[in-house]
């Protein structure tokens, strides 16, 4: 069977702290079950989303997703303890004016969650099946091209207003049509890549342009050089400034 | 690209308010028996302060991304003048606040209001509301002044912000200038300030007595009130919408195209402060 490597790099908007990053990820491995990986983005404008981005990555690592047949149904049930969670980080008795009524809504994320399950993977690959709320994206790489990109496909799909997910359950209503699931198979050698919205444009746009994107983001082999590229790309206006998150999975 | 500016507290944007506080103020706004253009102006203030704070809210802290002032513009007895900064420990030529001090500030009001019960009925509760700016109005009506005292303190801005967006500038008024006008070089005088990423915006909110029809960034003179002596000049001196505003606007379901401008009449001017783009918005799931 084949093995994954994964990796995970993150850095905060440009002017906000490190532990004010809104995107959370997600990566766990089993023994013998599938192995997940997750990238939750929380929206900017919504209250305490950082946490609800947090719980929506690491219930999607732990907590098995319904994905066989996932609707609107089975995905607010996936939530209910989601929800649960969220409801006791809030300090609901000490908020603030400002932050009463966006609280009451509820917060805000986007979610992209990647199972790959060995016991139905092809031969010397893996079986993956993908699930995305929102504009977080995964990209597959293989010889050295691109072979799929989820949920968006090209870069004009991007805006401030993806679907997302609300840690409300009044406020999920008709979910079940923002949720997309995509599923195919990885060969050793495929690499790929998962991405909240400022870097997916940035790659969208490169590779739009007949660039090769993924060359550029797994030749920095730290994460100083991680940093340092980030802050050229905003710099140089090519990629948004905002919360950025890359998750690479080798398939060896 | 000009008003592409990313906004975040190392470059925050910058809204300025400008109210007019004079005497025909007083006057009933048209078709609202019983409010008077002061009042809505006040209420108008506060609300959109509410929403820019709102908006920088995480629930416990704010993110300062915008630098915030409200000036005030009437004269004394002898028409002087009287220019104010309505914010606490600010002056017209420094009026401005960042958006937590700004959230610091206002009176908090406690009024029942209905809301949805979230199983289709609804509840009375209890809620705070922030009030930064009581109904004011009296004399006369310097608007070239006050857009002379705006452009000062931007010009200032500007030079401490130079890679942000450009400001905002939002003057609430019923158009009455009473020291000049406001077309002949002060409406000017803010506009062409200046950051990297293009020129400060004025738009106008203007209160009416005359006709009740509300009009929201039109593209033309001839969708203006015909009945209003000022909405033309109102009108010529705001800005056109840019194309990243004319794009959240869209978002925010208005109707704009690429002449439209930053002008409303009698109408309602939250989402003036929603043209901004500070990251994901938060709305797109709500009913």
């Amino acid at each position: 069977m084949a093995m994954l490597k994964t990796r995970r790099l993150e850095t905060a908007k440009a002017g906000n702290r490190p532990e004010e990053c809104e995107d959370a990820s997600g990566i766990r491995f089993s023994e013998s079950g599938p192995a997940r990986v997750a990238v939750s983005d929380g929206a900017s404008e919504s209250a305490f989303a950082r946490d609800w981005a947090r719980i929506l990555a690491r219930a999607f690592v732990r907590r098995p997703m319904p994905l066989d047949g996932l609707d609107g149904a089975s995905f607010n049930e996936w939530l209910v303890p989601c929800e649960e969670e969220w409801n006791g980080v809030v300090p609901w008795g000490r908020i603030p004016w400002h932050g009463q009524a966006k609280t009451r809504t509820g917060a805000m994320a986007t979610l992209l969650g990647l199972t790959f399950d060995p016991a139905s993977s092809p031969e010397g690959g893996h079986r993956w099946e993908a699930v995305a709320i929102g504009d977080c994206c995964m990209f597959v790489v293989r010889d050295d091209a691109l072979s799929l990109s989820f949920p968006l496909i090209e870069s004009g799909q991007l805006n401030n207003n993806p679907p997302l997910i609300c840690s409300n359950p009044a406020n999920n209503a008709g979910i079940g049509e923002r949720v997309h699931r995509m599923q195919g198979d990885c060969l050793p050698g495929d690499l790929v890549l998962l991405t909240s919205d400022a870097l997916a444009g940035w790659f969208l746009r490169e590779h739009e342009a007949g660039e090769k994107p993924w060359r550029t983001l797994m030749s920095l082999d730290s994460y100083e050089a991680w940093r340092a590229w980030v802050d050229e790309q905003r710099n140089g206006r090519t990629m948004r400034n905002d919360d950025t998150t890359l998750v690479s999975v080798e398939v060896k | 690209m000009p008003y592409t500016a990313d906004i975040s507290r190392a470059n925050p944007a910058c809204f300025l308010f400008l109210i007019d506080q004079s005497g025909s103020m007083t006057g009933a706004l048209a078709g609202q028996p019983g409010e008077r253009k002061m009042d809505r102006a006040a209420d108008a203030i506060n609300r959109i302060l509410d929403t820019v704070v709102q908006r920088c809210s995480q629930g416990m802290d704010i993110r300062d991304y915008f630098s915030i002032g409200v000036i005030g513009y009437s004269t004394d007895s002898s028409g002087n003048p009287r220019i104010t900064s309505a914010l606490p420990g600010t002056s017209p030529d420094q009026p401005f606040l960042s958006v937590s001090q700004v959230a610091d500030a206002p009176e908090l009001e406690e009024r029942q209001v209905r809301e949805s019960d979230g199983a289709g009925g609804v509840i009375d509760v209890t809620r705070q509301f922030p009030v930064w700016l009581r109904p004011q109005a009296e004399l006369g009506t310097p608007m070239c002044e006050a857009f002379r005292t705006a452009s000062r303190a931007l010009r200032e801005w500007a030079a401490q912000h130079s890679n942000s967006f450009p400001p905002i500038v939002i003057n609430v008024s019923d158009g009455a200038a009473s020291d000049g006008n406001p077309e002949q070089g002060d409406a000017q005088s803010i506009t062409d300030i200046q950051t990297s990423d293009g020129n400060a915006l004025l738009f106008n909110v203007h209160l009416s007595e005359v006709s009740s029809t509300p009009i929201q960034y039109p593209d033309s003179e001839g969708a203006l009130p015909q009945d209003d002596p000022f909405a033309l000049t109102m009108f010529r001196i705001s800005s056109v919408l840019p194309e990243s505003s004319r794009n959240q606007a869209t978002s925010l379901d208005l109707v704009v195209n690429d002449n439209s401008r930053g002008y409303v009449f009698n109408a309602d001017m939250t989402a003036l402060v929603q043209f901004l783009d500070i990251g994901t918005r938060a709305a797109s799931n709500l009913q």
